[in-house]
């Protein structure tokens, strides 16, 4: 790759990998139990409840987790895109939504009644990395 | 100088109630209960602020009153919430006054839900006997019949504890504190109280609309709370105890309306004891606090 061209490419995704929390790295200590990633979203056959989810989202995570849910690196939140965060269960994210991370800073979400919760995993479901 | 104090006095419920009103025009879906404690903390990092007011229906040959206080509430951890009170009293053709001030620490010992999840709550306070907001009630009745000019000299210096136990059943929250408070300025004893209360959303499943008054906008539920004496005299003797239906209203993603119309139990207590809070939460205020001092964060 020529110069220039790396220059370019370094200059268009920095900002984008700034923006991002891509040196987010999971606790390895924060894991549901086996009974609890195993629960299914009840509402995975309702797919316009994610609208609520968005509404949800909005309203309670963005603070930390921004509205493209990338994730502050400044606030060690995690990135929702990242595989390593998509790749786990619905009864997993539903899990740490309710019980957060108080160690790390991730508050519990029990306040929510379950099923809002389940829209936030919903959500969490339709992120994708903005081009 | 009669006219002067009337006019004072009176000068002094209007900012009050304007102060009230104010804030009241400035969400979060927050527990409607007023008194009842649970074991949701404040968000680490987000500060709320609280206006609320008691009031109330008094009994022939007392005078009406009502007690507003501000509260600011700041989530130091996801497991430790700090709160400072402000509490004043205006009575009816008597003085408005300041009553005090409180601060409280709540404590959540465990990082995880559980089925019944404990809270630790400490507190100061440094308020005199004219002092009704009853956020709390321990030991007997409050007096209601004194002037304020009495009332504001006695000095209550008091260290208060609550244990509280807290459960989510199915989108339910059930609650109950037990209070514990002993007055270092008289000689009272050390004094008991309680209060336990259940909630509920109106609706569980949020629509995507940015609705206000639609059902999910609301919780509702019920608090019962009142004095158990004290070691000098523990019981229900002498004691003030409400019955109290609450409900709380987002009426924008940061504050909630909350109303709350006591009924009194006992002798002791009020007929009805009226109350009504606004509380808006500014999210990540540590952090905005923070950078205007030049901090990263």
């Amino acid at each position: 790759m020529r110069p220039v061209r790396l220059v370019i490419c370094v200059l268009w995704w920095l900002p984008m990998a700034y923006a991002q929390n891509m040196i987010y790295w999971p606790d390895p200590s924060w894991r549901a139990p086996e009974v609890a990633a195993a629960r299914p979203n009840p509402l995975v056959q309702r797919l316009n409840a994610a609208a609520g989810g968005r509404k949800l989202f909005l309203r309670n995570c963005i603070e930390c987790h921004n509205k493209e849910g990338s994730g502050i690196a400044k606030k060690h939140s995690a990135d929702l895109l990242l595989p390593v965060v998509q790749q786990q269960s619905d009864g997993e994210l539903f899990w740490k939504i309710t019980n957060g991370n108080t160690g790390r800073g991730m508050p519990s979400f029990s306040k929510l009644p379950e099923l809002e919760r389940w829209q936030l995993v919903l959500f969490i479901r339709t992120l994708k990395p903005s081009s | 100088m009669q006219l002067s104090c009337n006019y004072m006095s009176v000068k002094w419920h209007a900012v009050l109630l304007l102060g009230t009103l104010f804030v009241a025009c400035g969400h979060a879906q927050e527990s409607p209960f007023f008194v009842t404690y649970n074991h949701h903390m404040q968000e680490p990092g987000s500060l709320e602020i609280e206006t609320s007011t008691t009031a109330d229906v008094p009994r022939a040959g007392q005078r009406s009153y009502f007690a507003p206080w501000t509260e600011l509430e700041y989530g130091v951890t996801a497991q430790w919430t700090a709160e400072l009170y402000l509490d004043g009293q205006s009575t009816w053709n008597d003085s408005t006054i300041f009553t005090g001030w409180r601060l409280e620490n709540r404590f959540r010992p465990f990082r995880r839900e559980h089925r019944v999840n404990p809270v630790f709550y400490l507190e100061y306070e440094n308020i005199n006997e004219a002092d009704r907001i009853q956020k709390e009630m321990e030991g007997g009745a409050p007096d209601v019949s004194s002037p304020n000019t009495v009332l504001r000299r006695l000095i209550d210096r008091e260290l208060e504890t609550k244990f509280i136990l807290s459960s989510d059943v199915h989108d339910w929250n059930l609650a109950g504190n037990l209070i514990v408070a002993k007055n270092f300025s008289q000689h009272e004893g050390v004094e008991f109280g309680y209060a336990l209360g259940f909630s509920r959303p109106l609706a569980t499943l949020a629509s995507g609309e940015n609705c206000r008054l639609c059902r999910e906008s609301f919780s509702a539920g019920v608090e019962l709370y009142g004095g158990l004496g004290s070691a000098l005299g523990f019981g229900f003797h002498d004691t003030a105890h409400y019955a109290a239906p609450v409900i709380a209203w987002a009426v924008s993603d940061n504050s909630t309306l909350r109303f709350s119309p006591g009924i009194g139990l006992t002798h002791q207590s009020s007929p009805v004891l009226f109350r009504f809070g606004y509380s808006y939460e500014i999210q990540g205020f540590g952090s905005k606090l923070a950078r205007l001092f030049g901090g990263k964060q």
